[in-house]
């Protein structure tokens, strides 16, 4: 009995030291933002209100959230599984564009091919298309030695160029005002859950790919071996993991679940490829993965979070005429002093 | 006839932490002796010095010079009152001769040109002196390491010091280079110096000190004349009484010399079988030379050597690391030029290596994790890929315990693991897992007594079950007391192997600075 309590005491106690810094940032960064509001003559109180519980007034709030909450923790993830690897995976909205790509070629190809089959087709081709765009830069790496960061940010600029071509010159939209391309077949639409408000079946793909991530990283002999080659590669390397192996791969998963995140735009929530769907998913994906300090399991609460913040930041645009980018203020504010919290600790 | 005090430390406590370094500890120094700090690792030798040379602030405690109590806060302070120190690990530009490094740091007197004939005389006119033969204008890289050394001791000889403090120099030395520095500290004591030698080697002790001074967890133990103790006695103060100084491996290796009831036994079939060994390192550099050698099982094969010949990657090729250039290696069976280090592992091969931080550590991962480091593809851990979390933690768990690991817990991040506990991390993963074959790489370096007694006993063990273990260490009398035979490295080559028997500390440090057996 007493043992049994002390244990989960102390489990209770451990997960308190992990979370009670992560709430301590964020009322900071409130209040230091708080203060930025004022100055700016709005109303501090209902601002807050307004970002903070958006979300859950209304079913539309939360479905909202949910469809910001998947492409967010997919982005991060992108960055966090090769960050376990000790790679830097910067490439995640060149990925996303090119996973989108992918997505609706095979989706307009296909057009006609029924549900089963199109839509799993819609998906992995968005999957192995990302990861080919991550798998670029990973070669590099692998056979030159050539600095990740460099070639996975440069490989996101080719694909605006590519995205660009396919929606006006391959597939283009001609009714479209903007670089669009024409829909994909009905067959490569993800079902939708609730039709109203709508929530597509991506969150369940998402959530699965969440615990996969989760259960490869932490419960497999081949995820021990991408965060052991992250902690030491040298050390990897002498008790036998081909690291030079995992840093490919890592940058090619990293990749896949962008591709990921870009296919389940396509199908989920566009059904075309609109120039721009990466809409800032990249950035907003560093600071979840920054934020959660690489946790694999921490992302997707702190990208469910940032989904809120994303959301109620726009309504608070809409209803109180305060510019979005306070949101963007609140949140770098809150990876600033998680990582304050980690340098007091080591004090 | 009374010598005179020139130091003398009173009370001294240092506490880091929660840990207490120091517990008023005493050192009395007087001209013209060589005084002998002996203790097991963390006995806080180093740390008593550090506080003298005014790198360590203590929390207690004085220090007084010639009777006048000073304030020493930092190394300059110490410089100016005359008290010199040579690290363990010296700090010297390589590319700058002897000369410019000896001068770096004090006033010139050609300043500000950089004319140093003067000073150079100088240097040679210290170093003819003091039997310490060093040419002052050759570039500090083209040095081995014992006139590094030198350089070093010259380095303090040269700002003029009264008291030396040297911090275990012996450790890269050949036993000749070791008798040349203990014959050019009588030389200095006779010049009026008096000197603090630090050290965990008896033997060294009983040769060169007047005087003795044991720590162990902080506090004095013992200060006798070398006249009034033994090496028996030296052990006994050096360990407490929590050691069964009977069963000790250490402890009966010095008391009847070299030899230990461990030792003898009948070898058996060839385990390891290495043919004309020539390897590179990725800069195409030769580190291994034409090396031929066998580890039978039941036979602990020793490899003697000063640091930095190639003992690493001697070590690396046999656990197929560093790439075979020609030549074959075979390990219980299996051709490593051909096998992948995990199969090595799990085909029953085991390694500690000696750079434990770099070689063999993930300081962002848990204990357990680090436990299964290389076998986390073992069935004991894991079932089609997947690994057994329960079952992991429960062995880390008896690992934690029987190789008295000190961390909260097994989950606890390994970056919290001080340097000896680390080490044992490494011994319970080498150890833990069955292995006909193991390449230990100075596997006691920053344990205390006790846990070297340990490892020492878990290496006979090895042998008795029938294992082949080649044993790198950089300490002869560890070869001394555990191999059956010794191969001496020097730049990449085996120059000679000596038999039990054989062994003969003057003949290896010949070979370790290149001479041949038969020459």
């Amino acid at each position: 009995m007493t043992d049994t309590n002390i244990s989960t005491n102390s489990k209770a106690k451990a997960i308190a030291a992990i979370v009670l810094p992560y709430l301590l940032a964020i009322l900071a960064s409130f209040v230091a933002s708080g203060i930025f509001i004022a100055i700016m003559g709005f109303n501090v109180p209902k601002a807050f209100a307004t970002i903070l519980f958006t979300s859950f007034r209304t079913p539309n709030g939360f479905i909202q959230t949910l469809l910001k909450f998947i492409p967010l923790m997919l982005q991060a993830l992108a960055f966090t599984v090769p960050l376990a690897a000790g790679k830097f995976n910067i490439g995640g909205e060149g990925q996303l564009i090119v996973g989108g790509i992918g997505a609706t070629a095979v989706g307009i190809i296909f057009a006609d091919l029924p549900l089963p089959i199109l839509l799993p087709l819609v998906i992995l081709a968005g999957v192995i298309f990302g990861g080919f765009w991550a798998a670029i830069p990973a070669w590099l790496l692998y056979r030159f030695g050539i600095n990740e960061i460099l070639t996975t940010v440069m490989m996101n600029f080719v694909s605006f160029g590519l995205i660009d071509y396919v929606a006006t010159q391959i597939w283009r939209d001609p009714a479209a005002g903007h670089p669009t391309t024409i829909p994909i077949g009905a067959g490569g639409e993800l079902p939708m859950l609730i039709s109203s408000p709508p929530l597509h079946s991506g969150i369940i793909l998402a959530i699965i790919v969440a615990v996969g991530v989760y259960i490869y990283t932490n419960r497999t002999s081949a995820g021990y071996e991408l965060i052991a080659t992250g902690a030491n590669p040298r050390a990897s390397k002498v008790y036998g993991i081909n690291t030079r192996k995992m840093f490919l791969l890592s940058l090619i998963i990293g990749g896949g679940l962008a591709g990921l995140s870009g296919a389940i735009e396509v199908a989920g929530y566009q059904h075309r490829l609109i120039e721009g769907l990466q809409s800032n998913f990249l950035l907003l994906g560093l600071i979840i993965g920054l934020i959660a300090k690489g946790d694999n399991s921490a992302v997707p609460f702190v990208a469910f979070f940032i989904a809120v913040l994303e959301i109620g930041a726009s309504a608070m645009q809409r209803t109180m005429m305060i510019p979005v980018e306070m949101v963007f203020i609140v949140e770098a504010l809150v990876l600033l002093f998680v990582l304050l919290s980690d340098v007091i600790r080591r004090r | 006839m009374t010598k005179s005090i020139v130091l003398q430390m009173e009370g001294i406590r240092k506490v880091f932490g929660t840990v207490v370094a120091l517990d008023d500890v005493n050192l009395q120094l007087n001209s013209k002796e060589i005084h002998g700090l002996l203790g097991g690792n963390g006995a806080g030798k180093t740390t008593l010095m550090n506080v003298l040379f005014g790198l360590y602030k203590p929390n207690a405690g004085k220090v007084e010079l010639h009777g006048e109590k000073v304030e020493i806060r930092s190394p300059k302070d110490a410089i100016n009152n005359e008290i010199g120190m040579v690290h363990q690990h010296f700090l010297q530009v390589d590319s700058y001769t002897v000369t410019e490094n000896i001068v770096l740091g004090t006033e010139l007197k050609s300043w500000p040109t950089l004319k140093l004939e003067v000073e150079a005389d100088q240097i040679r006119a210290l170093s003819e002196k003091f039997g310490l033969a060093v040419d002052p204008d050759t570039i500090m890289s083209d040095l081995p390491i014992g006139v590094r050394q030198k350089v070093e001791i010259l380095k303090a000889l040269y700002r003029g010091v009264e008291v030396l403090i040297l911090d275990e120099p012996t450790t890269n030395l050949t036993p000749q280079e070791v008798d040349d520095l203990f014959e050019s500290l009588r030389v200095m004591v006779d010049e009026g110096l008096s000197i603090v030698f630090i050290t965990h080697k008896l033997r060294e002790v009983m040769s060169v000190c007047d005087k003795i001074t044991v720590l162990r967890d902080g506090q004095n133990v013992l200060t006798e004349d070398r006249e009034n103790v033994t090496e028996k006695s030296l052990v006994k103060a050096m360990v407490g009484e929590g050691l069964n100084v009977e069963e000790s491996v250490v402890f009966s290796s010095v008391v009847s010399g070299a030899e230990t009831r461990w030792g003898a036994s009948e070898f058996g079939e060839p385990v390891v079988k290495v043919e004309g060994l020539h390897a590179q390192n990725e800069d195409s550099i030769v580190v291994i030379k034409d090396c031929t050698f066998e580890v039978r099982q039941k036979e602990i094969l020793g490899v003697a050597g000063v640091a930095g010949n190639g003992q690493q990657a001697l070590a690396e090729c046999l656990m197929g690391v560093c790439p075979i250039h020609q030549g074959s290696v075979i390990v219980d069976g299996m051709n490593v030029s051909e096998t992948e280090t995990r199969d090595l592992l799990e085909g029953g091969v085991a390694y500690i290596p000696q750079d434990r931080l770099l070689d063999g550590f993930l300081p962002t991962a848990s204990v357990a994790h680090n436990l299964i480091l290389g076998y986390q593809r073992n069935q004991a851990y894991s079932n089609k890929g997947f690994l057994d979390w329960k079952i992991i933690f429960q062995s880390a768990r008896q690992q934690i315990d029987e190789y008295t690991i000190m961390t909260p817990s097994a989950g606890d991040v390994a970056a919290n693991l001080s340097g000896g506990n680390i080490q044992r991390v490494m011994l319970a993963r080498a150890f833990a897992h069955p292995s006909s074959f193991l390449i230990a790489h100075n596997p006691t370096r920053g344990l205390d007594i006790r846990s070297i007694d340990f490892v020492y006993k878990k290496l006979f063990e090895r042998k008795e079950a029938g294992a082949a273990t080649l044993l790198i260490s950089e300490d002869l009398d560890e070869l001394f007391r555990m191999c059956d035979r010794i191969a001496t490295i020097y730049s990449g080559e085996i120059v000679g192997i000596l038999e039990k028997g054989e062994f003969d500390k003057y003949e290896i440090g010949r070979m370790m600075s290149g001479v041949k057996a038969n020459d």
